[in-house]
């Protein structure tokens, strides 16, 4: 249940511009107004990196612009196209999927008389921003544009205390509605000098937090300006630990903590130093620093994997070839290391393609161990993994970090209606819930049968055993309330063996067994419901 | 909070997915096999071992496998289906 759960409270396309809406306060809206009204005439074309839904498109469209808009969500994109169908019929408007990184290697040098981009970049790591704004120095026209819209943080430090202060409830009200949040960019203008670019800033709301930069290109070149690459290292701060805290309870809850994709170094790496990728999960790149700081000197290159962790993400579709590529393009690890080695995570073969990474980025791909704690064996022999390192496995300590991820989330689903509407079984139920499923956790191994729906047959039993000796020798109770102990012990505990399949590469996804609890569940209301009526107790 | 995208359209998708989930099984044609061994790189259980004298890939443990998807995607001969 908790994959559906997921899904749904992801950000959708409409929750997304209600959320930006909100959180810019309608601004962006008169933004966008400003960029067609002054920038947009008949036969402007137009790059829009990161279309969304296609509002911005469709005005640009509407005023006789050829525009090409590109997103790199595909749910975005399906209500884009739904949105602007004639226009693409008409030719006016071309949608493609595609990372904003690859911009430079997909379109024509100087094809574009108009680059748009509204609330990206903020998104992009500094690695990335400056990658793509030097790509679109080759994609401009001469006395072409390229036009920015982001939110800022305010460069004076009394107006930047305002913006926290207003922007932390409105943060807080947006995701609570929509399940959306923005980032801010820092120090912009510098970023577009260093890029070879001039920059003015025409339009300027909300205090100067949302403001439109205007870019042409200058004619001196930009300087070949090379940010140092950030050092990770292994720190327990306050902020680690409320994000841990967090996770250990609500990590399938989005919006998930993200780490900001790019090139860092672990320990002291130099140009023959291995380069590891991963994905941008934080709970992930901590785990990985923390397993290496100190023992290795790497380079780790966190790519975009929707902040979740590379197994779920490479399965889910959110973790790709086209991610990996796109991390290897825009860190210039061409520049930074003398050999072609990437190493995966073997944990994300199942949704990374391999071969298509080899192909396009030329880079030779090797399957690392599936446990972050193996990568310094596995690297002190060159690269040999042993079939230890290669199985995963599903040890106590997992399955009690596990079994309170799913505790957390159905502690939430479950036992606040109960709290709410059903008080007086708030504790029998949160404890029959918090004891069986730490159970589960410690026996899961000794337990028979080889998936989560077969173990709890032998978990159900346990569980009732208990219920009976426990009735019998300390508190006796009446046949009514024994029933209804027996059906909701062995619901619960249907429930908690199926679900928990789901929580480890170990077993197959927990939506394997959906049809058998369905079946189970209904089986049991049956029983709920006739039993009394067949032995007159209602 | 609005009706989109719909709880019961999500479940409705993932209950496709769970119908299948159960069923899935390797298919696997020694004949296309060449030795290249991706399979067994990326197996997270070990359901796949390398035979190194005929140089093919030989698939065990059928019912230990959770239909990742990972042989498939990374073999290059395209020796594998999950269906």
């Amino acid at each position: 249940m908790a994959t559906v759960f997921m899904k749904w409270l992801e950000t959708s396309p409409k929750d997304y511009d209600r959320g930006i809406q909100l959180l810019t306060l309608g601004k962006l809206q008169h933004v966008k107004e400003r960029i067609v009204r002054d920038y947009i005439r008949e036969g402007t074309r137009v790059l829009e990196i990161g279309c969304g839904t296609g509002t911005l498109t469709a005005m640009m469209a509407a005023q006789g612009a050829s525009v090409t808009g590109i997103d790199a969500s595909p749910a975005m994109l399906a209500e884009a196209e739904a949105k602007l169908g004639p226009d693409i019929e008409a030719g006016r408007v071309t949608l493609k999927l595609m990372d904003a990184t690859l911009v430079g290697d997909r379109f024509p040098k100087a094809s574009f008389d108009v680059i748009v981009s509204t609330l990206v970049f903020s998104e992009l790591s500094p690695d990335e921003q400056r990658f793509v704004l030097e790509a679109c120095t080759t994609l401009l026209a001469p006395g072409g544009r390229l036009l920015i819209a982001d939110e800022v943080v305010p460069p004076r430090s009394l107006t930047r205390l305002v913006f926290y202060l207003v922007r932390l409830p409105l943060v807080l009200l947006t995701w609570l509605l929509t399940r959306t949040t923005t980032s801010a960019l820092r120090d912009f203008d510098s970023l577009l000098a260093q890029s070879g670019y001039r920059s003015a800033v025409p339009v300027s709301c909300l205090s100067g937090s949302l403001v439109l930069y205007e870019a042409a290109l200058s004619q001196t070149p930009g300087t070949e300006f090379q940010s140092p690459i950030p050092k990770l290292r292994h720190r327990v701060t306050l902020r680690t630990l409320l994000v841990d805290l967090w996770a250990l309870f609500f990590r399938i809850i989005p919006p998930y903590p993200k780490f900001k994709t790019g090139l860092y170094a672990i320990g002291n790496p130099d140009r023959k130093s291995p380069v590891l990728v991963t994905g941008n999960f934080d709970l992930t790149v901590r785990r990985v620093v923390k397993a290496l700081d100190g023992r290795a000197d790497i380079w780790l290159l966190v790519a975009d994997s929707a902040g979740i962790n590379v197994w779920c993400a490479a399965g889910g579709g959110y973790f790709t070839a086209e991610k990996v590529i796109a991390a290897v393009q825009s860190s210039r690890l061409d520049e930074v290391v003398a050999h072609h080695a990437l190493i995966l995570p073997q944990l994300c073969a199942n949704g990374v393609d391999g071969w298509r990474v080899r192909e396009e980025t030329g880079w030779g791909v090797h399957w690392g161990p599936a446990r972050a704690a193996d990568i310094p064996a596995y690297l002190a022999a060159k690269r040999k993994k042993t079939d230890a390192m290669r199985w995963v496995r599903f040890p106590l300590k997992d399955r009690l970090e596990m079994v309170t991820v799913t505790l957390g989330f159905y502690g939430l689903l479950i036992l606040l209606p109960v709290f709410i509407f059903w008080r007086s079984m708030f504790w029998p139920v949160t404890v029959s819930m918090v004891g069986l499923s730490y159970f589960y956790a410690v026996v899961h191994p000794w337990l028979p049968g080889r998936d989560g729906l077969r173990k709890s047959v032998p978990l159900t039993l346990i569980a009732l055993a208990g219920l009976f000796i426990y009735t019998a020798l300390r508190d006796p109770l009446p046949a009514e309330r024994l029933f209804n102990w027996v059906v909701g012990l062995t619901a619960l505990s249907v429930f908690t063996g199926a679900e928990l399949q789901g929580m480890s590469p170990v077993m197959r996804g927990e939506q394997a067994n959906w049809g058998w609890e369905a079946v189970i569940g209904a089986a049991l209301g049956l029983v709920y419901w006739l039993t009394p009526l067949a032995l007159g107790w209602r | 909070m609005g009706s989109e995208p719909g709880l019961m359209d999500t479940l409705a998708e993932h209950w496709e997915i769970a119908k299948k989930l159960r069923s899935l099984q390797i298919h696997f044609d020694p004949e296309k096999c060449k030795g290249v061994w991706q399979c067994y790189e990326v197996c997270p259980i070990g359901c796949w071992t390398p035979d190194y004298e005929r140089r093919v890939a030989i698939f065990h443990d059928p019912e230990k496998c959770v239909a990742c998807g990972a042989c498939v995607l990374q073999c290059p001969e395209d020796a594998i289906e999950l269906k």
